[in-house]
């Protein structure tokens, strides 16, 4: 039965893994600032990024469909759900950071279920495909194993997306303030830091991660209605054995989640959807806390 | 006073008996009859359950304009979001609160089981399920109240076993949906095809959760163990993924796949000229095909009326509105089991000709469609090619199996 399992096919299974390790990167980090910065378990982060992907696809779309198309989607989906949010944040999140977060986690499940229904009456119930440009189509033999193209390119945004983060955290101003922030915030506010704008930034930023997890998954699935709720759980799942609002260990859980999820498939097909979430059990009972340190 | 007292009881006799005989002939009048829907019309298999709706809708007010029993059809919708113990709970809340004279939905094989028996059997409600396909069904869960008015798996199963006997593959892989329909349509083309091909071989198996997004890492790795054929068993859910994640994979052209329901528009459509040619699949309805006069008729009035063509769930629907009007019409009044017996042997126009409600099971008879995707220009996207027609007689299980597998239940 497993006679086929070649080397090569561990390798390119274990890129596969990879690459999708990249989106819910994308995706959890903006998660796990949310949590660490604000400390709201912001469950509307799943709907984020499914009106991420139908965003991208309107844009593809109402660009003809091209190569420019594909491109203005992948740029211009991310910055619509960073002005949502942003919108989202001043009108009903900044009245909220101080409530409890269980109170936090109704409010924001109560959103996920508003923006569902939003977006089935803005883009309806039917599926929709958004096309990668030719070049990425396709796929190119790896070690003799056919590889998906698109997920090649997965592979390289993914770094550029962390690099970038670590950047914005580490380098600039803003983003030493919003860590800050994450660690005390009554500090922050004392010596003089408007935290109330801090805070938007941080949750627009967070957002605008999940919208571009959104548009980047968009040209490997079908965009529909409920792409929302798989997300959010993975999101949590990872942040949660990664350590609670720590960047880094968004990008330990979403590759252990990833990769357990492809070797699990190619190694035993009939029980692969148990990987995931066995190595979530193993975290968890071995290191309640994750996996790195948790901010809370 | 007691004379006032008199007079008020006196009048309230007066009102009471006049309000009597105002209701008297209402009594006798004909009502309406009413429908209850389960369906799913939430996340990813919400375009099915629309679709479904809409052919309903559609033949209801055609029905409509000349009543049934002096009544109309009326219809009540509840969202199962596709989810067993909703579907359970709306079912039993429409037949208990709405009093609802017939139950149909809906589009998950598992919450079809579940109502058909929990509500139908127990609560002597007739229920017709209208796009779930799971051969249990009609067949060994099968009972005086449910029925079926979708092609169910072993029709898709036997219709894909005679294709596949026909064409040199030996070795194959079994992919799809851990749930009730992928599991049933799987047994139900691997049982059919040992039969006529004993030397085929199952060299794997992949069971992913329904609605998973991403196939890709399922993909890649059957790929590696190059079958001769891949059989997906995949439901509404994730279907359109598969297709998707068949063309990103390469695996179109290379590697033969066969998916019920792959030759659907609503799967098809979206993924426009870069759906994967080559695909086979079965399907009882096509838009596009028998080019009918009657069919055309149908496709015309349903675009006009939601700007779509039909998809099978709206001809499945449409045809179940088309039974339940002439069941009625047949059984003189409002009863539910002179309705049943009604239905039994049934036979209405639908917009491929005369389809039979099969009495010795409760399902509907329907031909198969066997199709290959290949591009058409024309319709800029992809649609069936080369499609072989299969009597529905000769893909359903004779009604001696279906009492054989009932008398082992």
């Amino acid at each position: 039965m497993e006679s086929y399992v070649t080397f090569s096919g561990l390798i390119s299974q274990f890129l596969v893994g990879l690459s999708r390790a990249m989106i819910l990167f994308i995706v959890s980090s903006g998660l796990s600032f949310i949590l660490g910065v604000l400390r709201v378990p912001n469950v509307a982060h799943g709907s984020l990024y499914m009106i991420g992907a139908f965003t991208a696809h309107t844009l593809a779309v109402a660009a003809g469909g091209g190569v420019a198309g594909f491109w203005l989607a992948m740029v211009f989906a991310p910055i619509a759900v960073a002005l949502i949010s942003l919108v989202a944040e001043r009108l009903l999140f900044c009245h909220l950071y101080e409530r409890e977060h269980l109170m936090l986690l109704l409010f924001t499940f109560a959103l996920a279920l508003i923006l569902g229904d939003l977006t089935k009456i803005t883009w309806g119930a039917d599926y929709r495909s958004l096309v990668a440009p030719p070049f990425l189509q396709g796929s190119v033999p790896v070690l003799g194993t056919p590889f998906p193209k698109y997920n090649l390119f997965l592979l390289a945004v993914g770094p550029v997306a962390a690099v970038g983060l670590w950047l914005f955290s580490n380098k600039t101003k803003i983003g030493k303030i919003a860590r800050a922030a994450a660690v005390d915030r009554e500090m922050v506010g004392a010596i003089g830091i408007n935290v109330s704008w801090v805070f938007a930034l941080a949750f627009v930023l967070g957002c605008f991660l999940a919208g571009l997890g959104g548009a980047l998954v968009s040209p490997t699935v079908s965009i529909t209605l409920g792409m929302d709720h798989t997300i959010i759980i993975e999101a949590f799942l990872i942040v949660t054995i990664g350590g609670l609002g720590n960047m880094w260990g968004a990008l330990a859980g979403s590759l252990i989640f990833g990769i357990s999820q492809s070797i699990g498939v190619l190694l035993w097909p009939q029980f692969a959807i148990v990987f995931p979430y066995l190595a979530v059990v193993v975290i968890l009972t071995l290191k309640p806390s994750g996996l790195l340190k948790s901010v809370w | 006073m007691k004379n006032e007292q008199f007079f008020s009881v006196g009048r309230f006799l007066v009102l009471a008996g006049c309000l009597l005989a105002m209701l008297m002939p209402a009594a006798a009048e004909a009502r309406d009859i009413k429908i209850g829907i389960v369906d799913t019309y939430s996340g990813p298999a919400a375009v099915f359950g629309n679709d479904a709706l809409n052919g309903f809708k559609l033949a209801v007010n055609e029905i409509n304009q000349q009543g049934v029993l002096g009544g109309k059809i009326v219809f009540t919708t509840r969202d199962e979001q596709f989810k067993v113990d909703i579907g359970l709970n709306v079912a039993k809340e429409l037949v208990l609160k709405e009093n609802v004279d017939v139950l149909v939905g809906t589009i998950n094989s598992g919450a079809s089981m579940a109502i058909s028996e929990a509500v139908a059997k127990k609560e002597k409600i007739p229920f017709i399920v209208w796009t779930a396909k799971s051969e249990n069904i009609t067949g060994k869960a099968g009972h005086r109240y449910v029925f079926s008015t979708a092609e169910n798996t072993a029709m898709a199963g036997k219709s894909a076993a005679v294709a596949f006997a026909k064409k040199p593959y030996k070795k194959f892989w079994i992919a799809g949906d851990d749930y009730e329909y992928g599991h049933a349509i799987a047994d139900a083309i691997w049982r059919n095809l040992k039969k006529i091909k004993p030397e085929v071989e199952t060299i794997g198996k992949t069971w992913w959760k329904p609605g998973e997004p991403d196939l890709i890492p399922y993909l890649t790795a059957i790929q590696t163990a190059k079958p001769d054929c891949i059989i997906f068993a995949t439901g509404g859910a994730s279907m359109a993924n598969v297709l998707k994640a068949i063309k990103t994979t390469g695996m179109e052209n290379k590697i033969p796949a066969w998916i019920h329901t792959a030759t659907d528009h609503s799967v098809l459509k979206p993924l426009g000229m870069n759906a994967p040619e080559g695909v086979m699949g079965t399907i009882q309805y096509h838009y596009y095909y028998p080019e009918t006069a009657a069919n055309k008729k149908f496709v015309a009035d349903f675009q006009a009326a939601y700007g779509n063509p039909p998809g099978f769930p709206a001809f499945n629907a449409y045809t179940t509105a088309q039974l339940i009007a002439e069941a009625f019409r047949k059984a003189g009044k409002i009863d539910k089991e002179k309705f049943i017996d009604a239905m039994e042997g049934l036979k209405v126009d639908t917009p491929v000709g005369k389809v039979e409600m099969r009495a010795c099971d409760h399902q509907a008879v329907y031909p198969m469609f066997l199709g290959t995707t290949k591009i058409s220009k024309e319709f800029g996207g992809a649609i069936a090619a080369d499609i072989i027609t299969l009597q529905g007689n000769d893909v359903m299980p004779t009604c001696e199996e279906i009492a054989e597998a009932r008398k082992q239940k």
